[in-house]
């Protein structure tokens, strides 16, 4: 699990550095979904196995099928990958600033805390985010209606965004 | 700092850069920002499973419903922008009057 978690904190950070380097957006949403992706196997190799289901689902299934779809409206002829001039350099510039930086580091790391940590290590039925996320509904129902009335509210702005009629927020078109 | 704090941190870093320094599409800004949200997530997700502070999951799910939020309004600009200006280009944002 050790070797595991520390690939896909390797995939997070490499997974970041495609969606940073400035590509065509359609590389820059396939670099932003490995890294959704790793992400949810660092948080299932800490246990938590309800925190990665949701940045799994609602995460990739909701927003990135949104990017998709924007990324086609902005679509290009020839879009830029990782390997084009202008691309590989910022590429190498931020793996490698990465690698100086982790250098730094590199002397306090030893071999236990590369030891994931998680307490609750075993076969549970109920494990401690799935308990902790449904206190949203008891302790934390302010925060609940608080979320609610920003969607809607989110909703609405989106709404007076893209109507461009004479009326709303954008009147040039 | 242990590997889990370095990868995330220098996740949301990375980001914060490409952020800031690259804008040719507007597409691209805002999926620097979805990136450093992503990042922000594993952040709280892992200080609440690694100091077993479970009355603290919640707070990624809030995080994540004000990602959504902030990603739904960019691309509501996004479309917004595209109908305008007929590309996305941060550049032609400069023009006066196209």
């Amino acid at each position: 699990m050790t070797y595991l978690v520390s690939l896909f904190l390797f995939g997070l950070v490499v997974g970041l550095v495609a969606v940073a380097s400035n590509p065509a957006p359609y590389f820059a949403a396939l670099g932003l979904v490995v890294a959704a992706g790793v992400g949810c196997g660092v948080l299932i190799g800490h246990g938590g196995l309800f925190l990665s289901l949701v940045l799994f689902l609602i995460y990739l299934g909701g927003m990135l099928v949104v990017f998709a779809y924007s990324a086609a409206l902005a679509a290009e002829p020839f879009p830029e990958s990782w390997v084009d001039r202008s691309v590989i350099w910022y590429v190498l510039v931020y793996l490698i600033g990465v690698v100086a930086v982790a250098g730094l580091f590199w002397g306090g790391w030893y071999e236990s805390s590369w030891v994931v940590v998680d307490g609750l290590k075993g076969f549970f039925v109920l494990r401690g985010d799935v308990s902790g996320v449904a206190l949203m509904y008891s302790f934390g129902g302010g925060m609940l209606v608080v979320c609610a009335w920003v969607l809607l509210l989110t909703l609405f702005v989106v709404l007076e965004l893209t109507r461009g009629l004479s009326r709303g927020a954008l009147r040039a078109v | 700092m242990t590997p889990v704090h370095f990868s995330f941190s220098s996740a949301f870093i990375l980001g914060l850069m490409g952020l800031a320094f690259h804008r040719t599409h507007l597409l691209s800004a805002l999926l620097c920002l979805e990136g450093m949200m992503l990042s922000l997530f594993i952040a709280l997700s892992l200080w609440s499973l690694q100091l077993e502070a479970t009355g603290y999951s919640a707070a990624p799910m809030l995080l994540l419903a004000f990602s959504a939020c902030e990603a739904s309004a960019g691309l509501a600009l996004l479309v917004a922008t595209a109908r305008t200006h007929g590309t996305d280009r941060l550049q032609n944002l400069n023009l006066l009057q196209c």
